[in-house]
């Protein structure tokens, strides 16, 4: 690989030996791949260091009393609870604890504690064609696809990415592998794909067949963020897709044509309302009628204006007994929303405006109780909005689902039992 | 003994005994985290351990969590001595051969995976892109 010489001094030492390490981990990994030199990358999102895995808050605390700062501006990926309200999801205080010494550590690397999967909702948006290293795939695939920001899928080493300020160049940095690769023609009403359950469950449906591919999306369109956002968000989760495009507005593709580089495939996959309802059958095994005792919107971490819309709905309404209602944000939004008397208006209905986590970041995993001898959380059946959500669900908390519209999901958590 | 060229992936070398899985492997699920023994495979497979062997396989599949089975291996001392695949090599679990130092070659000719004996020892050395077996 070719290093320029300030790669060359960091690696001989000359900004110190964490530096060195971490240049030399990512030279490494360029290697591995067969990456021609480095580049600088502009913004990293840092992996979650989270409670619930064994060993990693404490691997995380050691890697900090080394005293290695990031070079970058770094952001933070989800824990396992809320930091500020550790009760409001009742995970046990010695795992809250534990957890909570990550804010100090990563404060003295210089990374931002933002724990969220959505740093691109608190204004972290590089230029288009940047560089960056993150990881959260239903981040990395909307800056890629929505904000033009280049990355890959990042996982262990982005550590290290953020310490020396590089990552190689390869993968999705390079334009050749940022071409769509497969074609699918979407015929489905305007009015139906007006809802972010079916924009994510379209990318279910896309993710199964593309895998780690680059899809291309014609016949259905959106400009609205949250639609994107749960397009990406399945896409990366049912397949493990980095970047999509969707032309006229996807910014690399402002036709069919640019997307795939001037060469269109000669096939395509023609997609119908009967295949969105295949994934809705597939992600849904509650009745209607049915009692439900968990309710989840939040996946992504919602907007600001998500929650306000919420709250509207939630006006003098009280959720049923017995019913667990999250909405989950990050802690920025929650500050905001708490000045614009958002928080109070949702909590008023006994819903809960959740940071720093979700439902499967959680303690309410069934291996974490397990490994942790906590009694495991006794949730019989979840619906929500997101595909996402539901399919690590099914494993992880091992409860019985349904994917609805926001709607459905808020009149269910009233009702107690799913209302569609 | 037989000579085998390799391509780097992760830096290093090592003499060891060889283990050869001829199919995909799936680091989070088909290895136990706490023996380093196979879960899987015929009955010359399940059961025998991986720690401080030559592991030799064709691809890797399934979940991306391959990088954090190599660490809890090599923090109980029981990682593999070295990976060596017959297909291209898997992001994730690149990452993880990096960070715990495991030496991990690709592109072993696919029909080193019948004619390599489980036991026998062998030398890997990337600097030359070889793996020699005794």
């Amino acid at each position: 690989m070719i290093l320029t010489q300030d790669e060359k001094d960091m690696l001989n030492g000359k900004y110190g030996n964490i530096k060195a390490e971490s240049i030399d981990y990512i030279i490494q990994l360029g290697e591995a791949f067969g990456a021609e030199r480095l580049v600088d990358i502009v913004y990293c999102h840092y992996p979650a260091e989270m409670g619930i895995y064994k060993g990693n808050v404490e691997d995380a605390v050691e890697y900090a009393s080394k005293g290695g700062k990031v070079s970058v501006p770094t952001t933070s990926s989800t824990l396992c609870c809320d930091l500020e309200k550790p009760a409001i999801t009742g995970i046990p205080l010695s795992l809250a604890k534990l957890q909570m010494k990550i804010e100090d550590a990563h404060r003295s690397m210089g990374i931002l504690e933002t724990f969220t999967c959505t740093p691109q909702h608190l204004g972290f948006i590089p230029p288009f064609g940047s560089y960056t290293a993150l990881v959260e795939s239903s981040a990395i695939i909307y800056y890629n696809s929505v904000l033009g920001v280049r990355t890959n899928r990042g996982g262990l080493l982005t550590r290290y990415s953020a310490i020396c300020g590089k990552y190689p160049l390869m993968g999705y940095l390079l334009d050749e592998n940022r071409k769509g690769t497969h074609w699918f023609k979407v015929e489905i009403p305007e009015k139906r794909m007006d809802s972010s359950d079916a924009w994510s469950a379209l990318g279910f449906y896309i993710g199964k067949i593309v895998g780690s591919e680059v899809p291309v999306i014609e016949g259905v369109t959106t400009q609205k963020q949250e639609h994107l956002l749960a397009l990406g968000a399945t896409l990366a989760t049912a397949g493990s897709v980095t970047l999509f495009h969707l032309p006229g507005v996807t910014p690399e593709a402002r036709t069919v044509n640019e997307a795939f580089h001037g060469k269109v495939p000669e096939n395509y996959y023609h997609i119908t309302e009967k295949d969105l309802d295949e994934v809705y059958s597939q992600l849904t095994n509650i009745n209607r009628g049915e009692k439900i005792d968990f309710v989840t919107l939040g996946c992504p971490h919602y907007t600001l204006t998500q929650l306000q819309n919420v709250a509207e709905k939630l006006k003098n309404r009280s959720i049923a007994d017995g019913v667990r209602f999250w909405i989950c944000t990050n802690r920025m939004t929650r500050k905001q929303a708490e000045y614009s008397g958002i928080v109070e208006r949702i909590e008023k209905s006994g819903a809960k405006v959740i940071t720093d986590t979700c439902p499967v970041e959680s303690h309410m995993r069934q291996s974490t109780c397990r490994e942790y001898g906590l009694k495991v959380p006794n949730v019989e059946a979840m619906v929500c909005n997101s595909g996402k959500m539901l399919r690590y669900v099914k494993d992880l908390i091992g409860c019985r689902t349904a994917l609805l519209n926001t709607d459905s999901c808020i009149e269910s958590a009233i009702a107690g039992k799913l209302i569609k | 003994m037989k000579i085998y060229r390799v391509t780097k992936v992760v830096r290093g070398q090592c003499k060891a005994e060889i283990i050869v899985y001829p199919s995909s492997f799936s680091f989070l699920g088909d290895v136990d985290l706490e023996t380093a023994v196979l879960l899987v495979g015929d009955d010359s497979l399940k059961g025998k351990s991986l720690a401080g062997k030559i592991f030799i396989f064709y691809e890797t599949k399934g979940s991306s969590g391959g990088a954090l089975v190599l660490q809890t291996l090599k923090n109980i001392g029981k990682a593999p001595a070295a990976l060596i695949s017959v297909k291209a090599p898997d992001f994730n679990l690149t990452e993880g051969a990096i960070l715990n130092q495991v030496p991990f070659a690709s592109g072993l000719d696919q029909s080193a995976l019948y004619e390599l004996k489980n036991g026998s020892i062998a030398e890997l050395d990337l600097n030359n892109g070889i793996l020699k077996v005794e």
